[in-house]
């Protein structure tokens, strides 16, 4: 308040006061929280912000990017773009930046909004609440979901499609007098890097050099993985990953 | 300045019944809590309160991982010691020289990735060196050489927003892990794997979904992100074939009406089974009992700490007891067979939250934070105790507690569920309590009777585990960087050496060709509660580190 109090006095523009109002607020509630920050950028759990003399590009960068290495995380996909703006422009104006810009480099990386199916199939393809029986589990996808298997190159054109799904990458490895479908990683001299795709989630094995002989083909199925989903949900999913997977303009 | 405040007379002779020493760690210290019951507590007696202030470093071990902060448990076994870092990398060290025989150093996860960096412990078990990671891989080792043998991820941390910190259980053929995000828009889960070839045995949802019993305490979809994490490391019991776990708080932290059922009953159930202690099958990962500690945790009590399984005799019959605090200091005493409460008691000495807890566990007066309201809450979030462990000595019967004195102003929000996002709904500022002039304690309690026997008060706050042996000493560090030995029976302090960072992990005790050894891990950790509590005492620079530092006695020339 007091800090407002003085920028009035500085003849701030109404816009940039209005905008570090807004920045205090979002900075209150998703900065301070007890565990990180302190209430005006004291220091607690986290360090102060308050007067460190941190530029305004440098209270962006940390915001946008984050700080590796610690637990400061990249608000970018956490933040909407006027919310990011606003917090730093307040970080800005608690270092003393008086009159902080617009925030024209905070640059915040998300393409074109989904909608419709395109949406739910999003939402479907990532849903937590399906546990391991998700795409997710292998398949990343705008940041998302775990690449175990390589980039969605090529859409399957129907549900149908995308039940019948040849998987020839898929192998039958044998360890240990044991046989399981795998994807191979790599198969060099110092060891032999695989996923064991006999259960969800899919298990990461690394292997002696020789022990773990690999045969083409596999009783696997893509099928048996997305079995959790109903047709419409696939059907979804797929809208999702062509419009995902689309060459930007 | 000590206020031993109710000296009891301990009665020794009513323990020598007391054949359970499944407890007691000896030459090994092969899991996180010392055994899968959770005592740390060595029955080692070689160093003794006659002797311990000879006590003298043997070695140390500087892991270059200098992130922040060291507050794994190390694990000892035939003589090798292993030891994670805040980033996982791992070490395997001659536990008698600190000589390395191998090391592991874990790909840092990409900037991407948020969360805690830290690391509490790794685990032991079918010849394997077992840990979880800030991006979510529970890992497997080759225990003699340290080549990687399996990593599995169990959730993609850009999504859920959590993180492995805690050190995983081996139980049986199982490797079992708890994950962070119980103050989040998450819903957490324990996962079991075989430690053989890291397939999935089992998971179980701390919330669970619609149609299963339990689902019907949330209201609406609040059961899709309602937290409950089950963050740290339980205990397992192989007579019962249970497996124990404490689960964290629901989310949102500070405000409950998106949570909570219009006119719920806050004597009974809800939000099952966040702020709960839990007893799963090891085998199935099915619930056969749930004790929930607070009903509707508005506080961020969160009962996600330790379990100790003892067997104690109680009102006149030996029980199978399990103890277990929550970050209040509400310590509740069950029955672990069936989870029936036998006894409960609250260690801070500054509580306003409750007026009182009746004998049968129910919160008396509860003080709840308001929407548009701010509310002065003593203890704090922070903990009464923080996740680091307590011990327990079956030879004073007593539990050993580093309890906090702090205050928060609670101030709650009501913004939307954002998946993986910060779902606390409240900032809680942590200030001092008032009127004091030291504001934690290292308390000795006695489970049975609810009372405690001695406390020894410290000015600043006490944010590392504790280690009890059957020397009749009690070992931690404080953030000055002392690490200390109390007298088991009356708290007097008898020795203490300046490490030369503060302490935020724990120490623990294991023999080398006859010769007892107490290891602690040093190295202050400045962020969350370790950052929010220095911030207290602006006078204070409490030191970072990654330093493990090992005493013995000096060895007699021959």
């Amino acid at each position: 308040m007091k800090l407002l109090a003085f920028m009035c006095a500085m003849a701030l523009s109404c816009s940039a006061q209005t905008q570090i109002k807004q920045g205090e607020q979002i900075f209150a509630k998703t900065c301070a929280t007890g565990y990180c920050h302190g209430v005006r950028g004291g220091s607690s759990g986290a360090p102060r912000l308050a007067g460190r003399g941190f530029t305004q590009a440098y209270i962006n960068s940390v915001v946008v990017r984050g700080v590796p290495g610690t637990g400061m995380a990249s608000f970018a996909n956490v933040l909407s773009r006027p919310d990011l703006l606003a917090v730093v422009a307040y970080v800005s104006a608690l270092n003393g930046i008086a009159n902080p810009d617009a925030g024209s480099e905070a640059t915040v990386s998300s393409g074109p909004a989904l909608t419709g199916e395109a949406a739910r199939g999003a939402q479907l393809f990532k849903e937590a609440v399906r546990g391991f029986g998700r795409c997710a589990t292998c398949h990343e996808v705008k940041g998302f979901g775990i690449s175990v298997a390589a980039p969605i190159a090529q859409v399957p054109a129907s549900v149908a499609a995308l039940k019948a799904l040849a998987t020839p990458n898929v192998k039958t490895g044998t360890m240990d007098g044991e046989s399981m479908p795998v994807l191979v990683l790599s198969d060099g001299k110092q060891s032999t890097l695989f996923y064991d795709l006999t259960s969800v989630p899919p298990v990461e094995r690394n292997a002696q050099p020789g022990a773990v002989k690999f045969a083409d083909g596999s009783n696997w199925r893509h099928s048996s993985v997305i079995g959790a989903y109903k047709d419409a949900e696939l059907d979804a999913i797929l809208n999702y990953l062509r419009a995902a997977t689309e060459p930007r303009p | 300045m000590r206020f031993p405040l109710i000296l009891l007379t301990i009665p020794f002779a009513l323990f020598p019944a007391l054949a359970q020493d499944a407890g007691a760690t000896r030459a090994d210290w092969p899991h996180y809590g010392g055994t899968q019951f959770s005592w740390r507590y060595s029955a080692l007696d070689q160093i003794n309160t006659t002797n311990v202030k000879a006590l003298t470093p043997a070695w140390l071990f500087q892991t270059g991982d200098y992130a922040e902060n060291l507050q794994a448990t190390p694990i000892v076994q035939d003589g090798v010691m292993y030891l994670i870092t805040a980033r996982a990398r791992v070490f395997a060290l001659d536990a008698a020289t600190g000589r390395e025989i191998w090391n592991y150093k874990y790909p840092e996860p990409p900037r991407s990735i948020g969360g805690f960096v830290g690391n509490r412990g790794l685990a032991i078990g079918d010849g394997k060196v077992f840990f979880g990671t800030k991006d979510n891989y529970m890992v497997a080792l080759d225990q003699k050489t340290g080549r990687l043998l399996w990593r599995v991820n169990i959730d993609d941390p850009r999504q859920c927003g959590c993180n492995i910190t805690a050190a995983p259980l081996v139980a049986k053929d199982k490797v079992i892990i708890g994950g962070t995000g119980g103050d989040g828009a998450h819903r957490g889960y324990i996962t079991a794997l075989s430690t053989r070839n890291g397939r999935l045995a089992w998971r179980w949802y701390v919330i669970p979904s619609p149609g299963e019993k339990g689902n019907e305490t949330w209201k609406g979809d609040s059961w899709r992100f309602g937290g409950g994490a089950p963050w740290l490391t339980g205990s397992f019991d192989p007579a019962l074939n249970l497996v124990y776990w404490g689960t964290g708080n629901a989310a949102a932290d500070f405000y409950d009406a998106e949570r909570v059922l219009a006119g719920a009953d806050k004597s009974k159930d809800i939000d099952l089974y966040t702020a709960s202690v839990v007893a799963l099958d090891v085998d199935t990962g099915k619930l056969r009992w749930h004790h929930q500690e607070i009903h509707d945790d508005l506080w961020d009590w969160d009962s996600a700490y330790e379990v100790l399984l003892m067997d104690r005799e109680i009102r006149g019959r030996m029980r199978q007891v399990l103890v277990h605090m929550n970050k209040s200091g509400i310590t509740s005493v069950l029955d672990r067979t069936t989870g029936e409460l036998l006894g409960v008691f609250s260690v801070p000495e500054v509580q306003n939250w409750i007026s009182g807890i009746t004998e049968d566990g129910k919160l008396v007066g509860r003080v709840e934070p308001q929407l548009g309201k701010t509310t002065t809450v003593c203890p704090t979030a922070a903990g009464a105790k923080s996740w680091n462990s307590m011990a327990y000595s079956p030879r004073t019967g007593y539990l050993y507690v580093p309890v906090n004195e702090l205050c928060e102003d609670v101030t709650p929000n009501n913004d939307p569920p954002q998946e993986g996002q910060n779902y606390m709904n409240g900032a809680f500022p942590l200030k001092l309590a008032p009127g004091r002039t030291t504001y934690s304690h290292v308390d000795a309690w006695d489970p049975v009777t609810g009372k405690r026997a001695w406390s020894m008060p410290y000015k600043y706050v006490l944010l590392a585990s504790m280690l009890a042996t059957a020397g009749d000493l009690v070992f931690t560090g404080n953030p000055e960087g002392e690490f200390f030995a109390l007298d088991a029976k009356t708290g007097n302090k008898l020795w203490n050496y300046q490490t030369g960072a503060g302490h935020r992990g724990a120490s623990v005790s294991y023999a080398v060709n006859g010769r007892q050894y107490i290891a602690t891990s040093t190295g202050w950790h400045s962020s969350v509660v370790g950052g929010a509590a220095m911030a207290l005492f602006p006078d204070q620079d409490w030191r970072l580190g990654s330093t493990l530092v090992v005493f013995a006695l000096p060895e007699v020339s021959k």
